[in-house]
């Protein structure tokens, strides 16, 4: 990260990618969509060609899936099984594609099996949550939050002997410690253990854990594409979807190697509607709305934590990608 | 402190029930019992290993475990842990009595072994097999003592005030001493009223355990644990050798247990209860330290390492 194509986005939106009613996604739509933001972002006219400049036959890859706010929200399997679809057209078998996630009950909910073809492995560092054999003893971010007890925050596994490559799917949502949760909070906290730790109180470390995290090595360097599912998002409550209460259907997709851009976009999709909502915004750091009490479940105007939406421009800073909007290029697709 | 302590009496099983009970005590295994004084000379007579216990000159000792308060809000989402360890501590000589619910004999008897004192574990019926499956378990790892290694001293003035302080240290593996003058060969040397080590500072003993921690730094601390905050540990050791003492006072095992040791150990090896075929993973001695993984952590697990002799191979990759 950011990869080939720092501050550039594909952004394609096709308004029958999912039936509003039933939340039931269009699988051929989806195609069509990947296939255009991939020539979109590459300026290749073949799909084909646009995944083999980041995938080769060789490569052993790991696909980010985000089952956090499952199975009201999740990468849509549809997608998934899109991604895959495209690695076994480049050639990548399918016994060397993982699918992976933290947490085993979260990903069981979603039923990925059901959409990928046979042989592509779906694999959880967490079967009991607190589990830590899923992840590598080596590879950690060692600090203190909160005078915690267990200081270290480990890589999973897989990422740090096994993936050559990792396309990164997370959803369009808001997320009520670091603002909103994209690209980078998904490759970040979920791919490392024990970083619920940096949040106590009304007080989270989401503004610079974050990007730290997804600097890590070899994260950083194998995670080559950034596919935000938005066909549905969550506009509040996030990253946990419990009810439809606070989903929307921004009915978008947007492809990237730089996460850093691809999550400034976000911060304006998911504050657009909240102002639409007529919700505060994700940037309002006010006390006056900041209640850890649980109302934010129900109530849009309040918050559990000081949110920390500059998590993204604090990873730009890292050399994670670019923020400044009027450098990032964005190529619109509708479809 | 000697060099090397002779081996420790066993915790045994407190039974006052009547003899007609023999035949279930045989039926779990167990073959060793303290009992009401008066009482012995009838269960030898019934092939028991009967040893008279005073109750009455014991301490009490508390039910280990770990209190889970989901619904409760507070400072840290870390469970309570019920632990006597601090308390064996303050008074190694006395003998202690444990009078614990179901569930919880086995550890029992295994963090009283692990401190080394004497002690009686009244156990419920349910309890009996694994009681005496811990109790074999702790005579087939038991050997001379080693001295307890530690690298702060605590001068204890026996107040309660104190009494949690040591209780917060030992819950965070702080090691300490109790120590009756300050000594320079401690890092730190901790008495209430004295320096940086104020009453008032004490009166909140999690966040006077936490100065404590940043003073010594976590650099500096002998043992670390990751992966739990429920396992708490005891280290013994000499110039050559040291033991690590694992109690896992959940209520489930832990899996993927990471061990952090200052020094350098050549080889180590693994002894856990119910877990025998268990070997420590990813061993990495790097830095003038020693790391490894356990796999899965039950009750109660044991780590020996020596400092020379064929190292171990490097971590497996994965």
């Amino acid at each position: 990260m950011p990869g080939p194509y720092p501050g550039q986005v594909a952004s394609v939106h096709a308004e029958k990618c999912i039936d509003v009613q039933t939340e039931k996604p269009d699988a051929a739509v989806v195609r069509e969509m990947m296939a255009r933001g991939m020539c979109a972002l590459t300026g290749d006219k073949d799909a084909r060609d646009a995944w083999a400049r980041f995938i080769a036959p060789s490569d052993v890859v790991g696909i980010k899936v985000n089952c956090s706010g499952a199975p009201g929200i999740m990468s849509t399997p549809e997608v998934v099984a899109e991604i895959v679809r495209n690695l076994t057209v480049v050639g990548v078998k399918p016994d060397q594609i993982w699918i992976y996630e933290r947490f085993k009950y979260q990903v069981d909910s979603v039923h990925y099996d059901r959409y990928v073809t046979k042989g592509v492995h779906i694999w959880t560092a967490e079967t009991d949550r607190g589990e830590t054999d899923g992840y590598d003893p080596s590879t950690y971010v060692e600090t203190s939050f909160f005078d915690e007890e267990d200081t270290r925050s480990n890589l999973v596994r897989p990422v740090a002997d096994r993936f050559t490559k990792i396309v990164n799917v997370p959803n369009m949502k808001d997320h009520g410690a670091s603002g909103v949760t994209g690209c980078l909070k998904n490759i970040a906290y979920g791919s490392f253990s024990n970083v619920a730790r940096s949040h106590s109180g009304t007080v989270t470390n989401t503004y610079s854990f974050i990007g730290t995290l997804a600097a890590v090595e070899p994260l950083r360097s194998r995670t080559v594409l950034q596919i935000m599912d938005g066909l549905r998002g969550v506009w509040h409550g996030g990253p946990f979807s419990p009810s439809r209460k606070f989903r929307f259907y921004p009915k978008r997709m947007l492809f990237g190697s730089d996460p850093v851009a691809v999550d400034r976009l976000l911060l304006d999709i998911i504050d657009d509607k909240r102002k639409a909502e007529h919700a505060i915004s994700v940037w309002d750091r006010s006390p006056k709305y900041v209640n850890a009490s649980g109302d934010h479940e129900r109530n849009p105007n309040v918050n559990s934590f000081v949110r920390e939406p500059g998590h993204i421009e604090y990873a730009a800073h890292l050399g994670l990608g670019v923020y400044e909007l009027d450098k990032i290029k964005v190529a619109s697709v509708e479809v | 402190m000697p060099a090397l302590l002779l081996a420790v009496l066993l915790p045994g099983l407190y039974w006052d029930q009547p003899a007609d009970t023999a035949d279930r005590l045989r039926k779990a295994g167990i073959e060793r019992l303290y009992v009401p004084a008066g009482r012995e000379q009838a269960w030898r007579r019934l092939g028991f290993t009967a040893t008279p216990f005073d109750r009455s000159r014991a301490a009490q000792a508390a039910a280990p475990k770990v209190e889970y308060h989901m619904d409760v809000a507070s400072a840290t989402r870390v469970p309570w842990v019920d632990a006597n360890g601090w308390q064996f501590e303050r008074a190694p000589g006395r003998a202690y009595f444990y009078d614990v619910p179901r569930g919880s004999a086995a550890l029992a008897a295994a963090e009283a072994f692990a401190y080394g004192i004497e002690a009686a574990v009244r156990a419920v019926p349910e309890d009996l097999e694994s009681f005496a499956r811990m109790t074999k378990f702790l005579g087939a790892i038991d050997q001379p003592r080693l001295p307890v290694k530690a690298n702060i001293g605590v001068i204890d003035d026996g107040s309660d005030l104190m009494g949690e302080v040591l209780n917060l240290m030992a819950r965070h593996n702080l090691l300490f001493h109790v120590i009756p003058a300050p000594d320079t060969q401690y890092d730190l040397n901790i008495r209430l009223g004295a320096g940086a080590y104020s009453k008032e500072d004490a009166a909140d003993p999690y966040a006077f355990a936490m100065q404590i921690r940043r003073q010594l730094t976590d650099e500096k601390r002998l043992l670390r644990i990751y992966g739990s905050n429920v396992v708490l540990a005891r280290l013994t050791g000499d110039g050559a050798h040291a033991r690590v003492h694992l109690l896992n006072y959940g209520n489930r095992p832990v899996k993927g247990l990471r061990v952090r040791l200052l020094g350098s150990y050549a080889r180590a090896k693994l002894t856990a209860f119910e877990h025998e075929s268990a070997n420590l993973a990813d061993y990495d001695v790097r830095d003038g330290a020693t790391e490894f993984s356990i796999p899965e952590t039950g009750a109660y697990a044991v780590v020996d390492l020596d400092k020379v002799g064929q190292a171990l191979p490097p971590a497996n990759p994965h």
